[in-house]
């Protein structure tokens, strides 16, 4: 199916409607637009970005990344920072991303607890979308980095919510700015991170539901030192908070901490390289769209996604452009 | 020497025994509506009181509050303030009456309004008898009127079992409920074990608390009462009341110690399924209500204490006074026609109701433990495990009538039949809600508001709120509130204030429908082509919009949607209709799925409509509704853009996928 036009005053009136005054409904639209993986959305997402990229209202997200096993209370505790940075910061724009597992058997999913981030709807500067795995391993859905590319420029800080499995949550670490483990004391949690390799992840921990003062304390100083063995080199960076949804223990600390990354923001030098994430995603979706086959070609005939993105004009034009030499080579291969 | 089919009294003459009490869930439109009705209740032979309120007033909301406006006066009767009880028990004896409540998340205020009202009145408040119905447990789990979390709504009963045990000494502070547990489709080693691990929550929280000695601890075991469920599986239902019986035997002696006999007696009222109740020939379901009242009633050694019944139409709508006349009718020629009562236990010695009850006891026995092993009643609520049990039989439920592995008559079998004149009367067979109602509601309240003395009510308000955060009993500061005309909304609110309000775990996550084969393929695969058509799978935010909080078709909607490859959000009940729509909006859903059964749907679904208008996403997201909607309303739901209706007589989880696919389809044009 070639490509339908692109209704460029429908995607600017969009954009114009979502950086002003963070319209719901155009928010929605936009990232329904970012969701859609097939390449006829491509050229409307080129639209959007320059649109939002030339708006002065455009802003700079900084994304913080939670992580950590189901019923840890990821979503209750999201829920509390984000009413707390609302709160604090009368100017910023909330996000909240959570990615939920779907059905292996038909595909559907059922998506996150809204409810449980406890947000008035008539709080305008605060959005909360849902996203499905789509059995993608990683932890993250397939169309996660697009969509984040999009609330970048809307969003004063986004949260990004895990599947939560533990094992193979590696993207997290390359989406996130920051990234946050939570844990409960009583899962015992510490140890089972300690064999996953999860250990490896996060630059902050969360023991969350600490109410259960004894096991806290107990949990604390366990975790305090397998830390210690799990990251030797950088152990005495992280911090780790005591959190209690319940009582609200330790949220007023937990929350300054995030609304300082996200202050930080300003400083050149404080956040990952954004050609490490690109790059990292832009592979990660050549994998997924072109097998392996593409990504040796990748690697190969264009030198990799590091270099094919700084040569082209952003993450659209480089799938644009991976798409038609790799198909041409195939082509290639087959006549000759 | 009596033979031993009579029954005999102390004087060795025979006799027959006392019927148990006859009662009828009422209440509605107002306190003065309401107060006519019992008083023609009592005059027709019936011998208690079960008070119905309304959502608002079981959820704790003034009358006059947004969320609680397309309620009033709809499922019960509104109670507003003390002005409103003085009405609602205008010339009806406090003294004299057995006056049941079903009042959970704001039972402490009922009762203290009752206290209250004694004191005005001048009665005796040691008199007072009854029961407040204050079963927070089945509420998280089945009936959605729960306020706060679970460790201070324990606080509540067992400070309510602290004040009467001396106070009120007739009064059954709560009554553990099993009823709404089958309602939402629990077996019955699941109704047994779940409320009889619920009773063990109280009692355990109540010894924890240190305020009983062994004595009056025993006593307040003997005021645990029950509030069973008959299914249409009648002689295993009857079994089940035995296994009850011995049940709770053993619990009290072995693992409370009760010593006096009187303590252990497994005491319960009835009220018999609605579940299986059908819209489909409805007037089938009088002998489904009769059927299931024998099942409580044949065994003189396990009969229930009260009896209420539905009504045939209850799956069509609230009843009428009428319907419920023929359903009391139906208990007083079983009680006196029969010679029902004139025999020692029938059931006596046999070797089948014997191994029943026996096996019912080891699978309940069983189960309890499980939940014992976990930490009791709380932990096995808050963890979400006892919900996703009940949600997981009740999708085994569904699929089983799907595939027509269980039979209901008129519903998946013998389909055809002539039409029922029940239902060609003038008003269709129906109660047709008085919508003037809420009005004499509102006006009261504002006329309490106005003539109190708002220092005292302020001053009760915080005196509350000390109590509450100091751990002291929080009945007498309710009573002064009462007295000093604070509101429902008032009390309720400086609760919330301290204990917060609560969100209970849905149960959906992981449940499976049994249900494959080739309608669900194609169902997938159109569900397919619409992601690829469209670049995104359908979504579908699943919502109990309003205070109603009946949500079995609400979970098997969502598990259904699923099933077939939609995304779906549902995030369980008592969501503003603003929640629900900013979800839908937010999501980019495509399609909206309101549940109601409360008889709010017309007011709710304006509501829904005119904000996502004010959205601009009229066009974008469909609506449908489902609920307990008669046929007459669904010309008006259309009217105002619902593009589809679904009523109990739509069971088939697939029809209604297909229905919601073929909306979907059509870029939402409803196809006919």
């Amino acid at each position: 199916m070639a490509p339908p036009g692109v209704d460029h005053s429908h995607v600017e009136t969009l954009v114009a409607r979502a950086a002003l005054e963070l319209h719901r409904g155009s928010v929605a639209e936009l990232i329904n637009l970012f969701e859609d993986q097939r390449a006829s959305a491509r050229p409307s997402r080129a639209v959007a970005l320059a649109a939002l990229g030339r708006h002065p209202a455009r802003r700079r997200a900084v994304f913080i990344g939670v992580t950590g096993a189901p019923g840890a209370g990821k979503s209750t505790l999201v829920g509390e920072l984000a009413t707390r940075l609302l709160g604090a910061q009368p100017s910023w724009r909330v996000a909240v991303l959570a990615v939920d597992p779907s059905s292996h058997l038909s595909g559907g999913a059922l998506l996150g607890d809204r409810t449980r981030v406890r947000i008035s709807s008539d709080e305008r500067r605060f959005f909360f979308r849902s996203q499905a795995s789509q059995t993608a391993l990683g932890g993250l859905s397939p169309a996660s980095y697009d969509v984040c590319r999009l609330l970048e420029g809307l969003f004063d800080c986004v949260f990004v919510e895990t599947v939560g499995v533990g094992q193979s949550e590696i993207d997290i670490r390359f989406l996130a700015d920051t990234v946050y483990l939570v844990m409960t004391p009583l899962g015992g949690d510490e140890i089972q991170f300690l064999k996953a390799g999860v250990m490896e992840i996060p630059d902050h921990v969360v023991l969350n539901k600490s109410d259960a003062k004894q096991a806290a304390r107990r949990a604390y100083y366990a975790l305090k030192g397998s830390l210690g063995l799990a990251r030797p080199e950088d152990a005495d960076k992280m911090s780790v908070f005591r959190t209690s949804c319940v009582s609200g223990e330790g949220l007023a600390e937990l929350s300054e901490h995030v609304a300082s990354r996200v202050a930080m923001a300003g400083d050149e030098g404080a956040q990952p390289p954004k050609l490490d994430r690109e790059a990292y995603f832009f592979e990660r979706w050549a994998v997924r769209e072109w097998g392996q086959r593409g990504a040796r070609y990748l690697d190969r005939e264009l030198g990799g996604g590091r270099q094919l993105l700084a040569r082209v004009s952003g993450y659209d034009a480089a799938q644009q452009a991976l798409e038609a030499g790799f198909v041409a080579h195939l082509t290639a291969t087959r006549t000759s | 020497m009596a033979e031993r089919h009579e029954l005999v009294n102390e004087a060795g003459e025979i006799t027959r025994d006392r019927p148990w009490i006859f009662r009828t869930y009422a209440g509605h439109t107002s306190a003065r509506a309401s107060n006519a009705l019992y008083r023609k209740n009592l005059a027709q032979g019936q011998t208690g009181l079960s008070i119905a309120f309304d959502l608002p007033t079981q959820c704790g909301y003034d009358s006059d509050d947004p969320i609680a406006l397309p309620e009033v006066g709809k499922v019960g009767v509104p109670i507003n303030s003390l002005d409103d009880l003085h009405v609602l028990f205008a010339e009806i004896p406090l003294s004299q009456m057995n006056t049941s409540m079903t009042i959970n998340g704001t039972s402490m205020w009922l009762l203290a309004l009752y206290i209250a009202l004694a004191r005005e009145r001048g009665e005796s408040e040691a008199a007072l008898m009854g029961t407040t119905q204050n079963d927070i447990i089945k509420e998280y789990l089945a009936r959605g009127t729960y306020i706060f979390p679970p460790e201070h709504s324990l606080r509540i009963i067992a400070e309510m079992y602290e004040y009467c045990l001396e106070r009120v000494p007739n009064w059954n502070a709560s009554n553990v409920c099993s009823y709404h547990l089958q309602e939402a489709g629990a077996t019955p080693a699941q109704e047994l074990a779940f409320a009889l691990s619920t009773a063990i929550g109280i009692l355990d929280s109540i010894k924890a608390r240190g305020h009983f000695d062994q004595a009056q601890f025993e006593r307040a075991v003997g005021r645990v009462s029950f509030f069973v469920n008959s299914g249409i599986r009648f002689v295993e239902e009857m079994c089940k009341m035995r296994a009850f019986v011995a049940l709770w035997e053993e619990i009290t002696r072995e693992r409370y110690q009760v010593r006096e006999a009187k303590y252990r007696r497994f005491r319960y009222g009835v009220q018999v399924n609605s579940l299986g109740l059908t819209e489909n020939q409805p007037e089938n379901n009088a002998w489904r209500i009769l059927i299931e009242a024998l099942g409580v009633t044949l065994s003189r050694d396990a009969r229930c204490r009260a009896l209420q019944l539905p009504a045939w139409n209850e799956a069509l709508s609230l009843p009428r006074p009428w319907d419920q006349q023929w359903s009391l009718r139906l208990q007083q020629i079983l009680a006196y026609e029969t010679d029902l009562l004139e025999y020692p236990d029938l059931f006596e010695g046999s070797p089948v109701v014997a191994s029943k009850v026996e096996a019912l006891m080891t699978e309940a026995r069983a189960e309890i433990e499980k939940i014992d092993g976990m930490g009791g009643v709380r932990v096995a609520i808050e963890s979400g495990y006892m919900k996703t049990a009940l949600v997981r039989s009740m999708t085994e439920r569904l699929t089983r009538i799907s595939r027509g592995e269980l039979t209901v008559v008129g519903m998946n079998r013998w389909q055809e039949g002539l039409a029922s004149p029940l239902v060609s009367a003038a008003d269709g067979g129906l109660f047709q809600v008085d919508q003037g109602g809420a009005q004499e509601a509102l006006s009261a309240l504002q006329e309490t508001r106005a003539e109190r003395d708002p220092a005292r009510a302020k001053q009760a308000l915080e005196a509350l709120k000390a109590a509450a955060r100091g751990g002291e009993n929080m009945l007498p500061a309710s009573i002064e509130c009462a007295l000093a005309r604070v509101t429902t909304g008032e009390w309720a609110g400086a609760l919330r204030e301290v204990f917060g309000e609560y969100r209970p775990v849905t149960g959906i996550d992981g449940q499976r429908l049994g249900l494959e084969g080739e309608r669900v393929a194609k169902l997938r695969a159109r569900v397919q082509r619409y992601t690829d058509e469209r670049g995104r799978r359908p979504r579908m935010v699943v919502g109990k919009p309003g205070l109603d909080g009946h949500s079995n078709g609400a979970e098997m909607i969502a598990v259904s949607a699923r099933h077939v490859g939609f995304d779906v959000v549902y995030s369980g009940i008592r969501l503003r209709p603003e929640e629900i729509v900013a979800s839908a909006v937010e999501e980019g859903a495509d399609v909206i799925g309101a549940s109601v059964l409360s008889g709010s749907h017309l007011a709710l679904a304006e509501q829904l409509m005119t904000l996502l208008a004010a959205e601009g996403a009229s066009e974008r997201i469909q609506v449908v509704f489902g609920g307990i909607i008669p046929q007459a309303d669904i010309p008006a739901l259309e009217a105002i853009g619902v593009k589809q209706v679904f009523t109990p007589k739509d069971y088939e989880l697939m029809d209604i996928m297909e229905r919601i696919m073929s909306l979907l389809d059509a870029g939402g044009v409803s196809p006919g």
